[in-house]
């Protein structure tokens, strides 16, 4: 019989004997959330395998073993072929990929694209770099929309009621609607467009109205990214829309516009925001960015100056600061701004700012805003002479004759429409909640829809509508408009996979016209515009991927201040904002857009940029609010400098279910705290919560547009939350808020005292590293990029790395004080890479594959020392009822190092992950055996794990394992980049660098010079070879290249002062380093802040208040290192002290 | 009642294990040395759809490899000719044999001519042709004297070992530019001192580095 020994417990007397060390203040109170943490470096279920214990696993898989053996016998690999063409396909080199200018066209604006194909299959798109003000980038969703054309979900078939239609069939429907409305000149017919700038859709519209001029033409978008052209109507008295140049702007004020991601034209804006931003030496000057606005966008995370300003109050704030810009408007605006709760002085010494930069400062209203706001803020535009410098005007183009939605819901209710197009758009899902619009669609006889997706839309009645499948962008001819106006190509990169029909074909169909073929149509179109031989203008025009000389031109206007004041209407008090008054903003997602993407798997589960939840949208609600509503969690044990902002149980984010009701109408959703938003601002992202759609999207968040009403489409007041007493599981990626003190992100101001202008190396007086002699000894201090990354010692270590002999050494730098945190280098990785998508639940475990992340950290500055060994600070950020109280956000993109002494390779047994000797941490994945040392290993924790085979099984059959289908559908197989290899499961990844990319640019590059007879020259030319996250880069933060080349932007961007390495005093020597984020504050306003709230943060954990005498308030650690120059011995020891917390 | 087991069955237990411990190695052995590339890819011609003859086509017409494997030195990939190349010629000479039914088919309907594949490496090292070719390296190194083969047939293992060999050791392997598609020139390395005093002049003059860390072939 087996004994079994009860070991006593020890007695408490034991567990106390002998020195106790601890390593954090919690540890010590052995708290038991503390304990919970401990025990897993991983989030919680990251490491387990969901309700199969390991035994069980074990009985389970022993039949699975068994198998397997008697499946021995074919030894021999299976036969494969090689497929060659029949008749050779003219410039289709096999295995080299092909790049062909196109556009992804989104509302009025397009932006223009090469797409890579290989042997005809597009797998990416990048921006096309002939467009100058986009220079080359790409924007997250272009980055995604590739995926939508391999979605297995899309519309395959032309359907009516069930029935699917033969192309001939369609054919005849469509021209049978045309000769049908022919003789009542159209009466009965009508139009449901989306937005669009293609000049050819336009052509076609006139040529429809010629032929039915009683028919209806009416667009609709639920989205709004231009300035209203009411506004300029009035101030200008011409349809005109505002061009910006911010990379002539000086001083920007942004008044509730998230220029840099969501409006129209956000890719050149940021491009030119970036010029301005950008500093590399201390001469260099910055520009300064002001921002009022009730959500946190990241325009606002990017500004010197924030307010939090309720977007109803936008009015009176535009009228405050005109009438401090232009103090003769005063006694006209000032009525308009009783009750604004707006510190005169920020008011003032904004304006101040402003004016000293007449002609480089510029001042723009968000596009949802009303048009009396914009056209106030054209006449601070026109008193700061920014126009025509910073802000230009080109006409509006809009469909001439267009009706509202809100017109064509008139005449559908009145009867009068028998027949009724839809082109695009998903008006059942997204329409005003007024409209009741899908009865509306029920009631008329004959619905033709052309749609990408079976959605809402079709399905609302499916018995009287006729579904066409739409073509991708990536299958049709077309042309579109950018920002600025060019006209660039659509041009197909693959025949229609299902045989989707253009928007143009259509509407020519319908239209009766000759000429049908979406080619022609687009040819002729431009042979007209740009006169000259249609082939060769068409040649032309395809090849550089935009028509040279197209841009709109801009119009001398001037200011007609009696109009504007005459549209400002009768002045009444701002409306007052409370926990039974609050105001609802309505915004458009980063990802899902209007809801049109919410079958993009790479859209889905890319976090939010701010708010870090996938896969979800959510309620957000400011902390004071959420006090209010009493939902402050107690606080979490790890973060002691700050209560958690939301619970997360498990690292999965437990959020409260509320209530939403405006106006009578009701949406239930999970309420997400969010700092920095206007105290009674509740902020609600559409395109969420679609009922009609594919696998991806299923479940994916609520549905906003169900509260949103005609005459409220983006700002609403008079909400009111109320608790439904439950809960809902949130996938956050990040749920740590903030830096807590610590020195991953190294901020400074531009100006003042401490500032970059006075220590450019300001970066070296923060952190370990500035209390500690350099890593890489005085020798290493003195070398040159160059020399450190080939020629520096790197220590006797057990383990061998290579000599670092390669002709080239890669190396990466990221200007955190330009990046803006859009995401686009995430989606762009996963394309180039083949990351698979995880879905929502794997995404609560931690599981997320991307190779690049976003951090985003908060930062306040009201954490006390005391908070360190205190109760801490029970504060939470952005509670104030200051609208000018500061809640910082810094933003750092993440991924491998490359760690010249990686802590990954040291610990794995299989030297799956080792150096080449051109410095590059590669991973070889038919090594890998799946220890997961390496990931436990890495300090920066962007090694990402295979937990499932994610390409081969479906997502919603993961725990199936093996009896789960096996394979990827083959339009999926499509979508992957064969230079990369589809991993398994069981193998961990990560960044490369790229390496497919790099392979392939030195290789290019030496057979280009043995072909030109200089075959010693294989260094490959800076700029050549582009990582996938540069290249999409809006704002050029992200930089690679040849370290060894001097003259590389790399290397040029490393030998900045403010560049340091993240977690540098490990020692692991990170290929990629960081430039420091640098503020640019105004010292007169009121919210001035002499250090960044990251770096009081830091002072405050790291320099005990007792010390201040010694250290000197100001300059706590530039200080110490000039006097530890003199006096090495002192200081060092003093410094060392201290932190060790001695003393 | 009598011994179910006779006194020799105390051995059995002993015996087994031994038994199964030389099974085991024996197999081991077997597989370890059987099922490498060396034994498992070396002589595979298997029967393709056209009878090709390399020797034919080279030898008697006097056809350059780029005739047909036109982007070779161009590509990661040495393209198969399409149908279309075959009937540059065979449109006039044997325009009926029988024997190129599938290459008429396939160039008058586009369907392509399944050519098996003997030459495969795994899905995830990643071989490019142009840069071999336009440095030195021959195709005979790794196909073998195709020009004389009537079949074509595995010739070298094309594990990782071959390719390191050479990749730890270029000099000895580097032909002449302009031999690289003479499959039957001479190595430098085999051209007596003078020829492997080129050899390592090359490698030096050309910056011969060939990868020998896994990024070089494994993305």
């Amino acid at each position: 019989m087996k004994r079994k020994f009860e070991h006593p417990a020890p007695a408490p007397s034991e567990q106390l004997t002998g020195p106790k060390y601890w390593r954090s203040l919690d540890e010590l109170a052995g708290t038991p959330g503390f304990k919970a943490q401990l025990e897993r470096e991983f989030p919680e279920g990251a490491d387990s395998i969901d309700g199969v214990d390991r035994r069980n696993f074990m009985k389970i898989m022993a039949a699975s073993f068994a198998l397997g053996g008697v499946g021995l016998a074919g030894c021999r690999r299976p036969e494969k072929y090689i497929m060659p063409y029949g008749k050779s396909v003219e410039g289709i080199i096999p295995g080299l990929p092909a790049y062909y200018a196109t556009a992804m066209p989104l509302r009025k604006v397009a932006i223009p694209l090469l797409a890579e194909t290989h042997q005809g299959r597009p797998t990416k798109v990048e921006g096309n770099p002939s467009y100058a003000p986009n220079g080359g980038a790409a924007s997250l969703l272009a980055q995604a929309s590739i995926l939508d054309l391999y979605d297995p979900d899309r519309a395959t078939a032309h359907t009516k009621g069930g029935a699917v239609l033969s192309r001939a069939q369609v054919d005849e429907m469509l021209a049978g609607i045309s000769e049908k409305h022919v003789a009542s000149q159209g009466a009965g017919l009508a139009f449901l467009a989306e937005e669009s700038s293609s000049p050819t859709r336009r052509r076609l519209v006139g040529i429809l109205r010629a032929k039915f001029p009683r028919a209806i033409w009416s667009e609709y978008e639920p989205v709004v990214d231009e300035a209203p052209v009411a506004a300029a109507q009035t101030a200008f008295g011409a349809a005109l829309k505002p061009v910006y140049d911010f990379a002539k702007a000086k001083r920007i004020v942004s008044i509730d516009a998230d220029f840099l991601q969501t409006e129209a034209g956000s890719l050149q804006y940021a491009r030119g925001f970036s010029r301005g931003r950008r500093v590399t030496k201390k001469d260099d000057p910055m520009n300064r960015l002001y921002v009022a606005e009730s959500r946190l966008s990241l325009t606002g995370s990017m500004a010197d100056h924030r307010l939090r300003l309720a977007s109803s109050h936008a009015l009176a704030f535009v009228a405050k600061l005109a009438s401090a810009v232009y103090p003769q408007a005063a006694d006209v605006l000032i009525p308009y701004t009783q009750g604004l709760n707006v510190p005169q002085k920020w008011i003032d010494e904004c304006a101040a700012d402003l004016l000293a930069h007449r002609g480089a400062a510029v001042v723009l209203a968000g596009a949802h805003l009303p048009a009396e706001v914009h056209a106030v803020v054209y006449g601070i535009n026109a008193a700061l002479e920014a126009i025509g410098q910073t802000v230009r005007f080109v006409p509006a183009e809009a469909t001439p004759g267009v009706s509202s939605l809100k017109a064509l819901a008139n005449a559908l209710k009145a009867g009068s429409v028998k027949t009724l197009v839809v082109l695009g758009g998903n008006p059942v899902y997204n329409a005003p909640a007024d409209l009741e619009w899908a009865g509306l669609q029920k009631s008329v006889a004959e619905v033709v829809r052309l749609g990408y997706y079976v959605d809402e839309t079709s399905s609302a009645n499916s018995a009287a509508t006729t579904h066409l499948a739409a073509a991708h962008y990536l299958e049709s001819w077309g042309d579109a408009r950018t920002a600025d106006g060019t006209i660039v190509p659509i041009q197909p990169m693959i025949q229609p996979l299902f045989g989707g029909l253009t928007e143009i074909e259509v509407l020519a169909r319908l239209a009766g016209a000759k000429e049908t073929d979406s080619y022609q149509l687009v040819s002729t179109t431009i042979a007209a515009i740009a006169g000259g031989g249609a082939e060769k203008t068409m040649a032309r025009f395809l090849h550089d991927g935009l028509l040279s000389g197209s841009a709109s031109p801009e119009v001398a206007v001037t200011f007609n201040s009696n109009a504007v004041r005459d549209s400002l209407g009768a002045a009444t008090q701002v409306s007052v904002l409370g926990l039974n008054n609050l105001e609802v903003r309505f915004v458009t997602d980063a990802k899902m857009d209007d809801g049109r993407f919410a079958n993009n798997g790479w859209l889905q589960e890319c976090p939010d940029p701010i708010t870090k939840i996938s896969w979800d949208n959510a309620i957000l609600v400011s902390p004071r609010l959420a006090k209010q509503l009493g939902i402050v969690p107690g606080g979490s044990l790890i973060q002691v400098a700050r209560k958690e902002e939301a619970e997360f149980t498990m690292g999965k984010e437990n959020a409260h279910v509320f209530e939403l009701t405006v106006g009578g109408r009701k949406i239930r959703g999970p309420v997400h705290i969010q700092p920095g938003l206007a105290n009674f601002t509740v902020v609600v992202p559409i395109g969420y919560g679609r009922t009609v759609v594919g696998h991806v999207g299923k479940g994916a968040g609520f549905n906003a547009s169900s509260i949103r009403t005609s005459d409220a489409m983006h700002v609403a007041v008079g909400g009111k939350l109320t608790d439904t007493g439950t809960r809902s599981l949130l996938a956050n990626t990040q749920e740590h808020w903030s830096m807590e003190g610590r020195d991953i992100i190294r901020e400074a101001n531009y100006e003042g005292a401490n500032s970059y202008r006075e220590n450019p190396g300001f970066v070296n007086t923060i952190g370990m590293e500035s209390h500690t002699p350099s890593n890489l000894g005085a020798v290493g201090e003195k070398m040159t990029p160059a020399d450190r990354a080939s020629k520096l010692p790197r220590g006797n270590s057990l383990y061998q790395t290579p000599q670092f002999d390669g002709l080239h050494q890669w190396g990466m730098s990221i200007d955190l004080n330009t990046c803006i945190g859009c995401n686009a280098c995430v989606v762009a990785c996963q394309a180039e890479n083949n990351i698979p998508i995880v879905g929502r639940d794997q995404v609560m475990r931690g599981r997320e594959m991307h190779w690049i992340r976003i951090d985003r950290y908060y930062s306040t500055g009201d954490i006390d020392a005391e908070a360190f060994g205190g109760a801490g600070n029970n504060q939470l950020p952005g509670d104030s009822d200051d609208p000018t109280a500061p809640v910082q956000v810094s933003l750092q993109p993440m991924t491998c190092v490359h760690c010249e002494l990686a802590p990954c390779e040291t610990v794995c047994p299989v030297n799956a992950t080792v150096h080449d000797e051109e410095g590059i941490n590669t991973m070889a994945y038919n090594r890998c055996i799946g220890t997961r040392y390496c990931a436990n290993n890495c300090p920066y924790k962007v090694r990402r794990f295979n937990f499932f085979d994610w390409n081969q099984r479906s997502l919603d059959s993961l725990y199936l394992g093996q009896l789960a289908e096996y394979g990827m559908p083959e339009l999926v197989k499509m979508a992957k980049n064969p230079e990369v290899t589809v991993r398994m499961r069981g193998v961990m990844e990560k960044c490369t660098y790229c390496v497919q990319r790099i392979q392939k640019g030195k290789i290019q590059h030496k057979v280009k010079m043995a072909q030109a007879g200089t075959p010693g020259r294989v260094e490959v030319p800076d700029g050549t070879i582009k990582a996938a996250c540069e290249q999409t880069c809006p704002v050029e933060a992200i930089v690679f290249g040849n370290l060894l080349d001097k003259e590389s932007r790399v290397s040029k961007a490393k030998a900045r002062e403010q560049d340091y390495a993240v977690l540098g005093y490990l020692n692991i020597r990170p290929r990629t380093t960081y430039s420091g984020k640098i503020r640019n504050p105004n010292p007169k306003m009121p919210d001035y802040q002499p250090l960044p709230m990251s770096r009081v943060e830091y002072d405050k954990k790291n320099v005990p208040p007792a010390h201040d005498a010694g250290h000197g308030q100001a300059d706590p650690h530039g200080g110490e290192k000039k006097a530890e120059k003199k006096a090495t011995s002192h200081g060092s020891l003093d410094t060392f002290m201290h932190f060790g917390g001695l003393s | 009642m009598s011994k179910l087991f006779p006194k020799s069955a105390n051995k059995l237990p002993l015996q087994i294990v031994i038994y199964l411990v030389l099974l085991a190695g024996i197999a081991t052995a077997g597989v370890t040395y059987y099922m490498t590339p060396k034994y498992t890819r070396v002589g595979y011609a298997p029967v393709q759809p056209v009878p090709f003859s390399h020797a034919k086509h080279v030898q008697e017409v006097g056809l350059d490899c780029r005739y047909c494997h036109s982007n070779v030195d161009k590509s990661g990939h040495s393209n198969v000719p399409s149908a279309q190349t075959c009937m540059n010629c065979h449109s006039i000479i044997k325009p009926n044999s029988p024997l190129l039914a599938p290459i008429r088919e396939s160039y008058a309907n586009g369907t392509p001519v399944p050519w098996i594949w003997i030459h495969r490496t795994p899905d995830y090292a990643y071989f490019n042709h142009s840069v071999h070719v336009n440095r030195g390296v021959s195709c005979v190194e790794c196909h073998g004297k195709v020009n004389e083969m009537d079949t074509v047939t595995h010739m070298q293992p094309l594990s990782m070992a071959f390719c390191l060999e050479c990749h730890r050791n270029p000099e000895a392997r580097l032909r002449q530019p302009a031999d690289v598609f003479n499959l039957n020139s001479q190595r430098l390395a085999d051209q007596g001192p003078a020829g492997v005093k080129k050899a390592t002049d090359f490698v030096h003059d050309w910056k011969v580095k060939p990868p020998q860390s896994c990024s070089g072939c494994h993305r």
